[in-house]
């Protein structure tokens, strides 16, 4: 009897492992060609000096050879650090707008659907048709520049088009564009802030400030520390809107890793030098989130 | 009284401001669709002129009617890509977000954290192994070099699991018992009780897929066979200087996306908060 169920289940393991097969290998298939494949190439590639993408197979190999020359590289250097620099700018900025919308937002006012979506309409727009906008909004003809003409502003910044704004300038559209889906992340978290709670505090003479402080920041912070990762994450994939606003100029002023590493791959053909420079912004990424990992139980409360 | 009052005109203060403020994150949208229908002195000229003086039509004329850019053929190729990519993913990725869900098949859990790591890396490293492997395949400078990488996405898969396993397992089981499969427990009980997620999954992947710059950028060479992004900014690159042409080449590409999301905000922003949809 007990034998008997004993082979009916092992019957029945048997058949759900060849379901399991059926439904679960062509995508496995899929997932190699397209995603698996190309991240081992991308690091095997890292250590080889090919030129032409299509001439893959006269790949030499030359340790580290690319890594090294990455850092007498002075162009890539300088992309590096204006990597740093974008997301020094864009992470602290989206954070704290979002924050502050999402809190104002869930204060209790009226059309609230409406204000959510005007917010979270740039984080779908298609970012051609957004930077075709904003240049000519931008642009010397712009009415930007004519309004701070018109207040008296002597030498208006040339936004896109001046080497000291332009960096700054791409940065702030990366916020407008991204900050919806922070703000509404929040938006969910802050609904979830027990009112009890915040009654308590202000019985107790906590004041305004204090609560936002020592009350409502603790409470979300399981959502600021996703919204910080997935922020940094984004910042350093800023290669689209890069590419369609400025394409990494005016001079170099906006060519930061990503576009530097498309160029080095696309039109100076040092696909080698190019996943090199991939697989460490690849690692750089790895370290912030491990850390970012490693710090949260300092600050995150679950 | 007095306390309610004042509570109300707060209330209506923060909203007003908000309101001001949202509507300068969508003054770009506006100043876009209402430029496309003015004459090309007046986009400049009176830019915070919402309604134009007269409207004209001849900024989309003169789009579809251009010699060298060919519009109406890069619509067409952009809408052929973006509704074979929803067909096939649709199908793929709820295919497979079963076996991982409702399947007990041995290795599962292994086979599945292997995949879940993957999502860590980001996209554009594999940029340019891509281009070789595509070559190989031959679908270099076709819509399936942009095409298949969306449909294998990982993201999705992780999703749909999760609303998959979300459906108690005592409805598949009793339909078990009946004598169904797992090919008609998948398409008959779990495919239509997910419906909401496949939706979400569907708005994204159209509006990710549409707005695609960088695949087709890279992958699509020849200029019949290109996406609708790239084309606008070819066009807006090329001879013209036109703004009012540029406005309408732009509201082109960007008036589908603003169609569908008026029309389903309210999946785009619980989408997004349930599961914290990647950028």
């Amino acid at each position: 009897m007990q034998a008997e169920t004993k082979t009916k289940k092992y019957n029945r393991q048997k058949r759900e492992n060849r379901y399991g097969a059926m439904f679960v290998t062509p995508y496995i298939c899929g997932f190699i060609l397209f995603q698996g494949l190309p991240f081992l190439i991308a690091i095997g590639l890292a250590f080889t000096n090919v030129r032409y993408i299509s001439k893959i197979h006269d790949a030499k190999f030359i340790g580290f050879g690319n890594f090294i020359k990455m850092f007498h590289d002075q162009t890539t250097m300088d992309a590096l650090g204006r990597t740093a620099l974008y997301s020094l700018l864009y992470v602290p900025l989206i954070m704290i707008i979002g924050f502050t919308m999402a809190y104002l937002v869930n204060k209790g006012i009226h059309f609230k659907n409406l204000v959510r979506s005007m917010f979270f309409l740039p984080y779908v727009a298609n970012m051609v048709a957004v930077s075709v906008v904003f240049t000519l909004l931008l642009g010397p003809k712009g009415p930007f520049i004519k309004a701070l003409l018109a207040i008296g502003v002597e030498n208006p910044p040339f936004f896109l088009y001046d080497m000291k704004t332009a960096l700054p300038t791409v940065v702030c559209i990366a916020v407008w564009k991204g900050v919806g889906l922070n703000l509404i992340t929040y938006l969910a978290a802050l609904q979830g802030v027990s009112g009890d709670l915040l009654e308590a505090a202000e019985i107790d003479g906590a004041g305004k400030i204090k609560r936002i402080l020592h009350v409502i920041i603790p409470m979300v912070s399981p959502t600021t520390f996703f919204l910080l990762i997935s922020s940094v994450i984004t910042s350093l994939q800023n290669l689209t809107i890069i590419q369609v606003l400025t394409q990494g100029g005016p001079g170099q002023s906006t060519t930061v890793m990503s576009i530097n590493i498309i160029r080095t791959a696309f039109t100076r053909f040092e696909t080698g030098y190019a996943s090199a420079q991939a697989v460490v912004m690849f690692v750089i990424v790895m370290v912030f989130t491990i850390i970012q990992w490693q710090g949260q139980k300092k600050w995150v409360n679950y | 009284m007095s306390l309610k009052l004042r509570k109300n005109l707060r209330s209506w203060t923060v909203t007003i401001i908000l309101m001001v403020i949202g509507l300068l994150c969508i003054y770009p949208f506006i100043f876009m669709i209402s430029s496309s229908f003015k004459i090309s002195a007046d986009v400049l000229g009176k830019p915070l002129q919402i309604i134009p003086d007269k409207f004209i039509l001849s900024n989309y004329t003169d789009l579809f009617g251009d010699p060298y850019y060919d519009f109406a053929q890069w619509y067409k190729n952009t809408i052929v890509m973006v509704v074979t990519t929803i067909v096939l993913k649709v199908f793929i990725i709820t295919y497979t977000a079963y076996g991982f869900a409702k399947i007990k098949f041995k290795g599962n859990g292994v086979l599945f954290l292997i995949l879940m790591s993957a999502l860590m890396i980001p996209g554009d490293i594999m940029l340019i192994p891509r281009y070789s492997i595509f070559k190989n395949l031959h679908i270099l400078d076709s819509m399936w070099s942009l095409v298949l990488p969306s449909c294998f996405d990982i993201y999705f898969v992780f999703m749909l699991r999760q609303a998959f396993i979300a459906i108690p397992d005592s409805i598949s089981e009793a339909a078990e018992i009946d004598g169904c499969h797992h090919f008609t427990i998948y398409s008959r009980i779990i495919l239509p009780l997910a419906k909401p997620s496949i939706v979400t999954m569907v708005l994204f992947t159209f509006v990710w897929s549409w707005n695609d710059y960088m695949g087709p950028y890279i992958y699509i060479s020849t200029i019949s066979k290109q996406m609708l992004s790239v084309g606008i900014k070819l066009f807006t690159e090329g001879q013209v200087a036109d703004p009012a042409l540029q406005m309408s080449s732009a509201t082109l590409v960007l008036i589908p996306i603003l169609i569908l999301f008026f029309f389903t905000q309210r999946y785009f922003v619980e989408g997004s908060t349930s599961s914290a949809v990647k950028g």
